[in-house]
């Protein structure tokens, strides 16, 4: 293959975000019909950068190129997008219902996102897998956070131990997800800053996560479980719009409307250390979608 | 957008599920054939027809396999589905009554 081609398939591949298996397969489709065209074109007489042009030309664009196969494979069935809403809906159930104490329907929950995550991660981490994997997460990053408040010395022995392996995990996961497409880290990271926002707006005195007053959150959980059914609708909506960047407007809209919310009814509870991990982890979700609508 | 391509957008489907209904096909001989029977009247650009040929697959219109020809080259030959051919027979009849009534009006009005 010439060298204009493999170029021009290395900014297809490029400018493609979607599943690895399918986007070298098409880029092979492509060049395919590329090296067909170059060899008519070379039987014609052209000299062969002559035809590598010629080809390149009459296959058009490679952004648009890529961008209307995206559009064709970035779309999930509706069965993905449900799939995608369940884990957030599970969620809600379990505080609709009052039962997040009871440990049983917890470990339930957990179990089913636990299982339905290792299903998926081996079954070609279909597009339904990333809402789940970000509840998933969600208990290694809150036991690092809960570190915090062992006793005086634990914290550096238990931040030694522990920080590693938490970051391992996060970045293994985070890498995966951003190899198939960086935006749905976004999408799989959303639970976070919801959660954070949660725990430190009915945080006492603005603590973070252990003086949680569960009677406090039993009044709140029509607004808990509104931010919950709101993920839901998002997640379910990022999986069938087709265009890149009202996937990224899904996602931010949602997520600023949660984070305002929550800030107003903690009613300037939050702490120094609070503002610093809820920003923290709004930027880490919101900045794969920033980027993609700045682009 | 001209008339011409309004028209070519609204039948891509009818016609690359009719070529590839008369046999198994791959993408640039589908642009051969397309320009070969409408002489030449139909030319695109040639990286559009894969974004069509992949949403008719996911519509599972057409399926696509990969077929590795004597000579060692790989080739991704698309075949026409059931469901291809049921819509391929929909969207001719409606096609056909469309142009014929089309034809009646013009015809009456040249009368």
């Amino acid at each position: 293959m010439s060298n204009q081609l493999g170029d021009y398939l290395n900014r297809f591949q490029g400018s493609l975000q979607i599943d690895s298996a399918i986007k070298g397969s098409a880029a092979q489709e492509l060049g395919t019909h590329l090296e067909d065209r170059k060899r008519e074109l070379e039987e014609s007489g052209l000299s062969e950068e002559e035809a590598s042009k010629a080809a390149i030309k009459s296959f058009g664009p490679v952004q648009l190129v890529a961008r209307q196969i995206y559009k064709v494979h970035s779309q999930g069935t509706w069965q993905d997008a449900f799939l995608a809403a369940l884990p957030h809906l599970l969620v809600a159930l379990l505080f609709a219902t009052y039962y997040w104490q009871n440990i049983l329907c917890t470990s339930a929950i957990v179990t089913v996102v636990t299982c339905t995550v290792i299903y998926g991660w081996f079954h070609n981490k279909p597009l339904w897998l990333f809402p789940w994997l970000g509840y998933y997460l969600l208990p290694v990053i809150v036991t690092g956070v809960l570190l915090i408040h062992l006793p005086q010395g634990w914290t550096w022995l238990a931040a030694v131990l522990y920080l590693p392996f938490a970051l391992f995990v996060i970045a293994y996961i985070v890498k995966q997800a951003a190899s198939r497409d960086w935006l749905y880290v976004s999408l799989m990271l959303a639970p976070l800053p919801v959660a954070c926002a949660w725990l430190l707006a009915l945080g006492r005195g603005g603590e973070f996560l252990v003086n949680v007053h569960s009677a406090q959150t039993d009044l709140n959980v029509p607004g808990i479980v509104a931010s919950l059914l709101l993920l839901a609708v998002a997640s379910f909506s990022f999986i069938r719009v087709r265009r890149r960047w009202c996937k990224a407007a899904i996602l931010l809209v949602p997520l600023s409307m949660i984070f305002l919310a929550t800030t107003l009814l903690s009613r300037g509870n939050i702490g120094l250390w609070g503002w610093l991990v809820l920003i923290s982890s709004l930027l880490l979700v919101a900045s794969p979608a920033c980027l993609q609508i700045r682009s | 957008m001209s008339y011409e391509r309004e028209l070519l957008k609204g039948n891509t489907d009818c016609l690359l599920l009719s070529l590839v209904n008369d046999k198994p096909t791959y993408g640039y001989q589908i642009i051969k054939e397309l320009e070969r029977r409408s002489n030449g009247y139909f030319r695109f650009k040639e990286g559009t027809l894969y974004p069509a040929l992949h949403r008719m697959e996911k519509d599972k219109l057409v399926e696509g396999k990969w077929q590795v020809l004597p000579n060692g080259q790989e080739r991704r030959y698309y075949y026409i589905t059931k469901k291809g051919q049921a819509v391929l027979s929909s969207k001719l009849t409606t096609w056909q009554d469309f142009s014929t009534a089309v034809r009646s009006v013009l015809h009456h009005e040249a009368a």
